[in-house]
């Protein structure tokens, strides 16, 4: 049951623990398999220079055949980006993590993905229906039937 | 050696097999316990467990948004082909069920307008059902007789267009729309100028029978004022009338009665009729300045009042779909009917003690000799006698007379009508003044609430700082 995801989440915590992970970006709890928080750091010259964001990751029972429910954390210390793709909720509006999800990417693969989403950002926006979707959005990003119309995340 | 080279190789030839789906390795010298199939579908190095691809590919296939991706590498963009055992029955038995979801669509689709159709349909006979009833409640078993009868056959065109407007009319009447329908106006104004039934047989026997060839047109005569007011007139005038001056008076009478400022809002009756009496209370009541603020200066309080009127309008939006149920607006339509109808013969039961109530509500024997619809012109010999000029002018006349003051046997019943119409008023005023004093009683009680005060009985009194302390 669990055990398929379990066990890949076994090793790519291992990969993780023994490679490490990019640079910017940092473990900070992975103490079972249903829940991680990553830290999220662009480097270099970016709109984000200098801002740390928490990733929460939640996995299916079916990971990874089915992907995994990523969002930015949201509560009184932490806040979500400021991005075209980011709602203030914390959801992220990105094909990889919905449509285009595939079992050949990894938790690391996805933050690397959602990193470089944030380098590449040119002006600090919401996305234009930020508040009519956090008004109504459900708890799990995975419910939200999310429109793809940039090709460039 | 030559062979080697020449050989391309194979997932078996792989040292390490790593999946990509599950991350589970297979290397060659230590292979997995139980052996599981491995494949490479595409043209990159990616290689997978065949059941966790199956699985993938399945699961992926199932979502619609997923599906162009699922046969699909992720690395490279290949196409994965399957391969699977597809002999002709199956294949046979894939065309059959596209062919029938096809044809399902269909029936999907047919069945759903027949059923529409067939609501509408229902829908039509139920009202008109109801319309047939509801004329029967108001003007009394003797003139439905006389209008409809059971022989729906039998029944004047306008009837299948009047009866199924009535409960509509009925129902929109008290949904709190500016341009009130008035329901009883249609059945007053199509029903006694047309021809009843039963006295269209009669006039053409009479026409043949009568040696001295009266006119048996079914037309009343008399002066144009008369008691009750006909139909027309009553519908066309005095019932608006009425109408429009009893709503401004009770409008009026509430602002008086619950001491809110009359004219800053006009529509406020219109939902105050319409709403549960204690959350419109509460409107209400916000929507008097407190006394201090109107001492502090009318300015303050004209914004208070602006800023009420605002928030009331809000509340209106979301009342009338939460506050009143619809059942109670449909069936409280739907009632009136039988409700004209019992006070209306509740009315008539009090005019058997009463002579004065008698004459005001009409009440007749059932059989009335009524004269020749136009006086010496109705015999036919004087008629003919007529010059074409004044023919057309009697002719006029008599339509007139006839849209006026409706047929001679309209005229002729007892008007039970007029009485239903008299107790349905009185109705209407008992009700809306029981409303009336339901608000007041319950803008008094939110007025006259207080929050109960209690002593520090169940509280250490040392952890009070108190003004004189109590152990001093």
């Amino acid at each position: 049951m669990a055990s398929i995801s379990s066990r890949r989440l076994q090793k790519e915590l291992k990969e993780i623990k023994t490679e490490g992970c990019p640079v910017g970006i940092t473990l900070l709890e992975a103490e079972n398999f249903d829940k991680w928080l990553f830290s999220i750091e662009v480097m270099g010259e970016s709109q984000y220079q200098g801002e740390a964001y928490t990733l929460m990751f939640r996995f299916p029972p079916m990971y990874p055949i089915e992907s995994p429910a990523v969002q930015f954390v949201v509560d009184q210390t932490h806040q979500s980006p400021v991005h075209p793709h980011v709602y203030s909720n914390g959801h992220i509006c990105a094909s990889i993590l919905g449509t285009d999800w595939s079992p050949v990417l990894s938790v690391v693969s996805v933050c690397v993905t959602l990193q470089s989403m944030l380098a590449s950002c040119k002006k600090k926006e919401r996305p234009p229906d930020n508040d009519q979707y956090v008004s109504r959005a459900p708890d799990n990003p995975k419910k939200t039937r999310f429109h793809y119309d940039d090709d460039t995340v | 050696m030559a062979e080697v080279v020449r050989r391309v190789p194979t997932i078996n030839d792989l040292r390490v097999k790593l999946c990509y789906i599950c991350r589970e390795e297979d290397r060659f010298d230590n292979p997995e316990n139980p052996p599981r199939i491995w494949t490479h579908p595409c043209n990159c190095t990616l290689v997978a467990h065949e059941t966790c691809l199956l699985q993938w590919i399945q699961s992926a296939q199932s979502d619609i948004s997923r599906a162009v991706n699922a046969l699909k590498c992720p690395q490279c963009g290949a196409i994965y082909e399957l391969e699977s055992d597809n002999p002709l029955p199956l294949r046979i038995l894939n065309v059959g069920n596209k062919t029938l979801s096809i044809l399902g669509r269909a029936v999907t689709f047919t069945g759903l307008s027949a059923v529409i159709v067939s609501f509408g349909t229902g829908i039509y006979c139920l009202s008109t059902a109801y319309g047939a009833f509801a004329l029967n409640q108001f003007v009394g078993q003797e003139m439905y007789d006389l209008l409809l009868t059971h022989d729906i056959s039998a029944w004047p065109w306008h009837a299948f267009l009047n009866l199924p407007l009535i409960p509509i009319a009925l129902i929109l009447s008290r949904v709190p729309l500016p341009a009130a329908v008035v329901p009883i106006v249609p059945v007053l104004l199509a029903w006694p100028t047309s021809t009843p039934i039963a006295t269209r047989e009669r006039i053409l026997l009479e026409h043949w029978r009568s040696s001295s060839g009266v006119l048996g047109s079914d037309v009343a005569t008399g002066p144009l004022i008369s008691w009750p007011p006909s139909p027309a007139f009553f519908g066309l005038l005095l019932f608006p009338l009425v109408r429009a001056f009893y709503k401004s008076f009770l409008i009026r009478f509430t602002h008086w009665v619950l001491n809110t400022e009359p004219g800053r809002r006009p529509p406020v009756m219109r939902f105050i009729l319409a709403l549960n009496a204690p959350f419109l209370i509460q409107i209400g009541a916000n929507i008097e300045p407190p006394p201090a603020a109107r001492a502090n200066g009318q300015q303050l309080a004209n914004l208070n009042a602006d800023e009420n009127a605002n928030r009331v309008v809000a509340a209106e939006d979301v009342i009338q779909v939460t506050g009143s149920s619809l059942g109670r607006l449909v069936g409280g339509a739907l009632i009136l009917p039988t409700i004209s109808s019992i006070m209306g013969s509740f009315l008539f039961r009090l005019s058997q003690y009463s002579p004065l109530l008698r004459r005001f509500l009409a009440v007749r024997p059932s059989v009335v000799d009524i004269p020749p619809p136009l006086g010496p012109w109705s015999y036919s010999d004087n008629w003919n006698k007529l010059g074409p000029l004044r023919q057309v002018g009697v002719a006029a006349r008599l339509v007139l007379s006839v849209a006026w003051r409706g047929t001679r046997t309209w005229t002729e019943c007892d008007p039970v009508w007029w009485r239903n119409s008299i107790g349905l008023g009185i109705f209407v005023v008992a009700k809306d003044c029981l409303h009336l004093l339901h608000l007041w009683y319950t803008k008094r009680e939110l007025e006259t609430r207080r929050v109960k005060n209690k002593s520090f009985e169940s509280v250490d009194i040392r952890e009070l700082d108190l003004i004189e302390p109590a152990g001093v």
